[in-house]
């Protein structure tokens, strides 16, 4: 094995009570100087609302949300949106390098019990583009439930800025199953104005489903 | 733009807006044939969930799938150029190039292995303009980008009014096709047969010694026979040189006609080094600032601010580069200027730095880091200028290992060649 950043060897232990749970073993890909590299978003002085760094008061973008009548998401993101961060979005989504989708497979832990892990899809033209759809390759350890439909868009939200990103439409469309788990677990890989996440939200509620949703990403 | 002689994928040729006239005399390839990328010509490839597959060998250059389409567009002769440079070169250099012209001529490679500090670039001059004179392509690559940034504007000064095309990653295309082309050699994988001689600078260096992919890239974008240079050739060239495949002048002297200095090697237990240094390397280091600059190679980045650290409680002036750093070209022009006395630094400045009195010390030398070309090179950075040529270099290390040997081994044979 080596490290899909460096490409220098890995040496990995896995722990004892790793080996002992009948829980699949999900070993680093990264190296661990790899991974210092990228910057954790510590969860306690996160914003309640959105999952913001050093925020523990909700955020000003979240209490515009709740005025405008949303139900908060109570996100939370792994990572900041540094400028490492930034090379490993363009090296996997910009340049559609795959390789690298299990990169952070060891970080993104999230257990799927009495809870539906639901991944944003990309749109129909960009999985064709790409070959592959981000958010699951980046959640694809996971027993993932394949619920939201997008439509295709004009403009990716990449290529917006703020005000244009928050007058998006919405493209999303769901399909529940017959009896859906009483959690959602909103999946994506970049949260920044949170417009798709809540879209995603109010998809889910159109198709008339009525647990709680929650929502978490690789990036805020 | 006229893409003469390029080799580009649909999503290039869609980008950059080539006429459908230019198009219809491309010859179009599937990106993916045989189980091998037809742009790099490597097997590494890579499945998508879509049932495609991509070449990652050549992925930094835009993505290559299964489904991409490669574009050869036709190449021809220059339109020539002429030499306008006025300074002459030494005897050696003179023989040096005249050698290379003659393999060239009759379509042999040819190794140029001059020393470090030899005056490379103006013995290919010669060989450039017998090139350009019969309205033949040139490319001169290399595997550094600060090598291209640096060779582009000589070349272009030594060949007024002759187009020269510099290409590097970031750069714009150029419009025309140009006569002489300075490329770093992953650039070199967007064209076709298209050059009638390549010279390739540097043929040791990372990446090209590692990367197999870009000496397939020389040879698919050459139609020609390729000129290597290079002061401490991998071992297949010297094999290739033994068993006389290819061509070979040598340049065992420098410029200045004087010997290479001759590295010391120095054992001393370096337990507690970066953190503390013993007496005796003090002293060492003491000696080494004597009248000079000293250039302080060390295995490890995070060597540096320990180091920095305990120099600076011995009053020395220092500084530290190395290859992830934003300050990087202002501290090595820093330390040109003679704004302080010690530059540690990784192996990233081993070459193309010329320091005017400047002694080496290579720290931890037997590190697995530093093979022997790489020590060679170091040591290279001492002695340079004509005031100074006996500049010391110092290997020290817990033990000799044969890298070390083999690096003085070969700057004494070298040496014993030049007198």
């Amino acid at each position: 094995m080596t490290c899909l950043w460096c490409g220098q060897p890995l040496r990995t232990d896995p722990p004892l009570a790793g080996l002992l749970t009948w829980r699949p073993l999900t070993p680093p890909q990264l190296c661990a100087r790899c991974l210092a590299r990228f910057t954790p978003i510590a969860p306690r002085t996160a914003c309640p609302g959105c999952g913001r760094a050093d925020s523990p008061a909700l955020c000003a973008d979240c209490q515009r949300w709740e005025s405008s009548g949303q139900v908060l998401l109570h996100h939370r993101a792994y990572f900041r949106y540094t400028a490492a961060m930034k090379a490993f979005i363009q090296q996997y989504k910009g340049l559609g390098d795959y390789r690298l989708h299990g990169a952070f497979a060891s970080v993104l832990q999230l257990s799927a019990r009495g809870a539906a892990l639901v991944p944003l899809p990309s749109e129909p033209a960009h999985y064709a583009r790409r070959g592959f759809d981000p958010v699951v390759g980046l959640f694809g350890h996971l027993k993932l439930s394949f619920w939201l439909v997008k439509a295709d868009t004009a403009v990716p939200q990449a290529q917006k800025t703020r005000a244009e990103r928050l007058l998006t439409a919405q493209s999303f469309t769901a399909q529940l199953p017959v009896h859906p788990p009483p959690r959602v677990i909103l999946l994506d890989d970049l949260y920044t104005t949170g417009r798709t996440l809540y879209h995603a939200q109010a998809a889910l509620r159109a198709a008339g489903y009525a647990g709680e949703i929650t929502s978490r990403s690789l990036i805020r | 733009m006229i893409p003469t002689g390029m080799q580009l994928t649909d999503e290039e040729v869609q980008k950059v807006g080539i006429v459908a006239s230019s198009l219809a005399q491309a010859a179009c390839v599937a990106g993916i044939e045989n189980g091998r990328c037809q742009r790099c010509q490597q097997r590494s490839l890579v499945a998508l969930p879509d049932g495609r597959q991509y070449c990652s060998a050549c992925l930094t250059m835009g993505r290559v799938t299964s489904r991409t389409k490669l574009y050869r567009f036709p190449s021809g002769p220059s339109e020539g150029g002429t030499l306008t440079w006025s300074g002459t070169l030494t005897g050696p250099q003179a023989a040096a190039a005249a050698a290379a012209i003659a393999s060239v001529t009759a379509g042999r490679d040819h190794l140029l292995w001059a020393v470090t500090g030899a005056g490379k670039t103006e013995m290919l001059f010669p060989l450039i303009a017998h090139e350009l004179g019969n309205r033949k392509r040139v490319a001169v690559a290399t595997p550094r980008i600060d090598v291209v940034l640096e060779l582009a504007p000589r070349l272009q000064a030594a060949f007024e009014g002759t187009p020269v095309a510099v290409l590097y990653g970031g750069a714009e295309w150029p419009a025309q096709p140009a006569a002489l082309t300075v490329a770093t050699t992953h650039q070199l994988l967007r064209y076709y047969r298209h050059f009638d001689l390549i010279i390739v600078d540097e043929v040791d260096a990372f990446p090209y010694s590692q990367t197999p992919m870009l000496a397939a890239a020389v040879a698919q974008a050459n139609r020609g026979p390729t000129v290597y240079l290079s002061a401490t050739p991998p071992k297949a060239l010297q094999r290739a040189v033994r068993r006389h495949q290819i061509g070979v002048s040598y340049l065992t002297r420098r410029f200045h006609g004087f010997a290479l200095p001759l590295p010391t090697l120095v054992v001393l237990p370096l337990k507690q080094v970066p953190k503390r240094l013993s007496p005796k390397l003090s002293r060492l280091l003491q000696a080494a600032v004597q009248g000079r600059q000293c250039l302080l190679f060390v295995p490890r980045i995070d060597w540096l601010a320990p180091l920095a650290a305990a120099l600076n409680t011995q009053g020395l002036r220092v500084q530290t580069a190395h290859a992830e750093d934003p300050a990087r070209v202002a501290t090595v022009q820093a330390f040109r200027a003679g704004e302080f006395d010690v530059l540690i630094t990784t192996t990233i400045l081993e070459r193309g730095v010329t320091i005017p009195r400047c002694s080496v010390l290579v720290l931890a030398a037997d590190d697995r880091q530093f093979s022997a070309s790489g020590l060679i090179q170091m040591a290279g950075r001492a002695g340079r200028s004509q005031a100074s040529p006996n500049d010391p270099v110092w290997f020290v290390a817990r033990h000799i290992t044969k890298a070390m040997l083999s690096a003085r081994h070969q700057i004494h044979a070298l040496n014993a060649v030049g007198s």
